[in-house]
């Protein structure tokens, strides 16, 4: 019994499982719901949530109440550039994901310095950095759905590639590699953890935490800029709150994968599967044709009711 | 009467971790009681068991003749237990007024804090205290702002205030200074008065004799003695603490050429607590940092280390100038930081004793791919010489004891063969085998060619293990001792400012 407590306590074990009853809930309420070609779809969707994640995790792991509120806006700002760049020329398909990662890169590391240099809280300075992003993209779009999305973009991430899965899958499982080469192959990776369990000591060891912690939130700003990609590459074409939806759901996959708000635990498999669990969840609501403002209610509470889950078993160690 | 505390056939294991196989302990009311045993014998887990704070596997344990089955620490305290931490509780960001009372902090009668008899009754139990405290501890001081050694008296104020009649004191002089230790001991005469009953853990020996009634000794999770401290001795007690093991002695110590190029120069080091420091440290010499608590030892090896900035002064390193702006510039020359104070600037909660060790290697070695199987073997050998017990590299940092997690962060800078060991009071909670052990290492280390500068808040070990000695006293070096003036007595003239 205490066995399967414990176990049930475990993040991975506990996404899995949801994945599982999601699955099968969908399946009773709509049959058809995990079907193969629903599954990919679904994937595909996930895949959008876990990219972005993947940044939110890495600022979250870093510590000292790590987040990155903008995430949002720099999603819409990389599909506004990569739109406008591309204008759905397949040549130019290369330069818009350059242009869309290096403008939210940028802005990602002026979060960093805004939080290591001036000490501004992450969620005040990426808030405010969420604001002025959405102005600047007012201004730019003049409010209008601007930019389009080049048919062989549109074809990697709708269309299957290899195996009936599209391209965009393909590119998830690279950054999963990615991020576990990273994290747990490279000094960087170690240092991030170390940062997160407690900055002190870290920098006692000679890491320099400003510059770690100034990358993260680039690498952050960037995982948005090229979910931004992949959003126009889904959508075909992009407007300036298509970021907004996600800003939650990319903390809360981030939670559900097990990655503690305190910093300094988790990986990015287990976000993975928090991005799945979370974009089943969304679509068994819309199955139950649940309102915007119903899924946000229930998102809401699905984040508090993991943070009593695992906060609790925190114990104060002595 | 019945004892205050009866505890019998305690056991508790944690996963493959036998923590107690028999632990025992009666505590009489009015009594201080000594629990002694070497690092990871149980003590502590023992300790939290009474206090409810673990749960134990079997055994009993009476209050006052009364069976006592925490379920958790709220039921202990009600039993009129409390334990201070060896590990610190205090939350960083609250003031010194506000930890004290944390959790039971008087109430108005609409039930809100009353802050007003709050300030008041925390100001009554610092009072006595702020003689001995250095300055800054004040009532509306943050936490995070305090020395350690004003924290640990926080702590002990912590668990004061709520009018407990069994008192656990884990490790609790530990960062104290001698001066603090001695106030310290005559509030808990005073305690003894008020017929409170008390146990006492600490690696310190002498203090041990010197406040306790009866000693209970501890031996790999069993109770193994008690004596009345005054029909046992040292001996008796270092005996029955490792069992069937011999004295260690510290090695003589070797001979280096006069004539040899110095590895360090500080020349007029001057900081927030330092006033015109200079010193020259030898390859393979041992140098000690004497004096009371905060006059400026730490100070000078954290400016060392480039954590704290020095504002003038030179520092050369074989010769060639020194900028030192953060640990990095120290690390990358071979400089390697030791501190007391490991749950705060070493530990790395919640991570594994491999990434624990790792840290400082990555930085020295300019690492940048890291693969964990072939760093492996090295970080065991860094943990072997220390005669670390641990059951495995992926177990975390917080499955050790005290003094085992200690180990692992000296192994740390072993890992990156230093050439310059800064030793901040670094056997703080430190068993005497595993001091015994430790100093042996260090100098062998010396003997190999490394220099160290050596804090220690324990005279005794200075005196053993150190060429030199420097005392320290108000930010300055106020006296050096060599050859026949390293004496306990010089020692303590020196650091008190007496000039007879
Ligand atoms: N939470 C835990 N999980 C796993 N093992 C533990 C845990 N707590 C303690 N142990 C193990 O139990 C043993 C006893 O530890 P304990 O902390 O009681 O030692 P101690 O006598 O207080 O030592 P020290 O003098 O170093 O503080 C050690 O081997 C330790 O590694
Ligand atoms: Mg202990």
């Amino acid at each position: 019994m205490a066995r399967i407590k414990t176990l049930l306590a475990e993040p991975l074990v506990l996404a899995s499982i949801a994945i599982l009853i999601l699955l099968a809930g969908g399946e009773l309420l709509s049959p058809g719901f995990a079907r193969g070609d629903q599954v990919t779809r679904l994937l595909t969707v996930s895949a959008i949530l876990g990219i972005v994640a993947a940044g939110q995790s890495l600022v979250v792991i870093g510590g000292r109440e790590g987040i990155d509120l903008s995430v949002g806006v720099l999603i819409s700002l990389g599909a506004f550039t990569a739109g406008n760049v591309m204008d759905g020329v397949n040549g130019a398909i290369l330069p818009a994901v350059l242009a869309a990662g290096g403008v939210t890169f940028a802005i990602g590391i002026v979060n960093g310095l805004g939080v290591t240099l001036l000490r501004i809280p992450p969620l005040v300075m990426t808030l405010g950095m969420m604001g002025v992003v959405q102005g600047g993209l007012v201004v730019l779009s003049r409010g209008a759905p601007s930019g389009n999305a080049a048919p062989m973009l549109m074809g990697f991430v709708n269309q299957p590639l290899l195996l009936g899965f599209p391209g965009i899958l393909f590119v998830w499982a690279l950054i999963a590699f990615v991020m576990w080469f990273l994290l747990r192959r490279t000094s960087f990776g170690y240092a991030v953890y170390a940062m997160g369990s407690n900055e002190r000591a870290a920098a006692l060891t000679g890491m320099p935490t400003s510059l770690l912690r100034t990358i993260l939130y680039g690498l952050s700003g960037l995982f948005a800029g090229l979910t931004g990609v992949c959003v126009i590459g889904y959508t075909g074409n992009s407007f300036i709150s298509v970021g907004d939806q996600y800003v939650l759901p990319s903390i809360i996959a981030v939670v559900i994968g097990g990655v503690s708000l305190a910093g300094g635990s988790g990986n990015y498999f287990g976000v993975v599967l928090g991005a799945i669990a979370l974009t089943l969840l969304q679509s068994v609501l819309t199955t139950l044709q649940l309102e915007f403002w119903g899924r946000q209610i229930i998102f809401g509470a699905v984040l508090l009711g993991l943070m009593l889950l695992y906060g609790r078993q925190k114990q104060l160690r002595i | 009467m019945p004892p205050a505390l009866k505890a019998q056939g305690i056991t508790k294991r944690f996963d493959a971790v036998v923590a107690l196989s028999d632990g025992a302990l009666t505590v009489e009311r009015g009594e201080i009681h000594a629990l002694l045993g070497a690092n990871g014998c149980g003590k502590s887990t023992l300790c939290k068991i009474i206090a409810g704070t673990v749960l134990r596997d079997g055994g009993s344990v009476e209050v006052d003749g009364a069976p006592l089955e925490p379920k958790r620490p709220a039921d202990a305290e009600a039993a009129g237990i409390a334990l201070f931490y060896q590990e610190l509780s205090l939350v960083p960001q609250l003031t010194v007024a506000e930890n004290i009372f944390l959790g039971h902090e008087p109430r108005t009668r609409a039930g809100f804090i009353d802050r007003r008899t709050l300030e008041d009754d925390a100001g009554r139990l610092l009072g006595p205290f702020k003689v001995v405290a250095g300055s800054g501890l004040d009532l509306h001081m943050p936490v995070a702002h305090l020395a350690p050694d004003q924290r640990q008296i926080v702590e002990i104020l912590k668990v004061l205030a709520r009018r407990p009649r069994l008192i656990i004191f884990d490790e609790a002089t530990a960062a104290l200074d001698r001066r603090q230790v001695e106030f310290f001991f005559r509030m808990l005469r005073e305690l003894k008065a008020q017929s409170i009953a008390m146990i006492f853990i600490s690696h310190r020996l002498d203090e041990v004799f010197e406040i306790c009634d009866r000693i209970t000794v501890m031996r790999n999770g069993a109770t193994v003695a008690t004596y009345p401290a005054a029909e046992t001795d040292v001996n008796r007690v270092v005996h029955a603490m490792v069992g069937a093991m011999t004295e260690h002695l510290h090695p003589p110590q070797v001979e280096r050429p006069a004539n040899e190029q110095p590895r360090l120069v500080v020349d007029r080091a001057r900081g927030r607590r330092l006033r015109d420091v200079s010193l020259t440290l030898r390859p393979g010499e041992i140098l000690g940092l004497g004096g009371l608590q905060g006059q400026g030892q730490s100070a000078l090896l954290r400016g060392l280390f480039g954590a704290d900035s020095l504002d003038s002064g030179r520092v050369n390193l074989d010769g060639a100038s020194l900028r030192l702006r953060k640990p990095a510039d120290a690390v990358h020359h071979g400089i390697a930081y030791v501190s007391g104070d490991r749950g705060r600037d070493a530990a790395l909660h919640g991570r594994s004793i491999f990434e624990n060790i790792a840290a400082a290697s990555f930085i020295r070695e300019r690492r940048f791919l890291v693969w964990p199987s072939r760093l492996a073997e090295r970080f065991r050998q860094a943990a072997a010489a220390l005669n670390t017990k641990y059951v495995g590299l992926e177990a975390p940092i917080g499955s050790l004891s005290g003094g085992n997690q200690q180990k692992i962060f000296i192994a740390r800078w072993l890992a990156t063969r230093p050439a310059v060991l800064l030793l901040d009071d670094p056997t703080k909670g430190i068993d005497l085998a595993a001091k015994a052990d430790f100093f042996d290492l260090v100098q062998h280390l010396a003997a190999e060619g490394t220099s160290i500068l050596f804090y220690s808040s324990e005279d005794a070990e200075l005196l053993g293990l150190c060429n030199r000695i420097l005392v320290f006293n108000g930010g300055t070096i106020a006296a050096e001792l060599s050859g026949s003036t390293m004496t306990a007595l010089h020692l303590t003239r020196a650091a008190y400012g007496d000039a007879a």
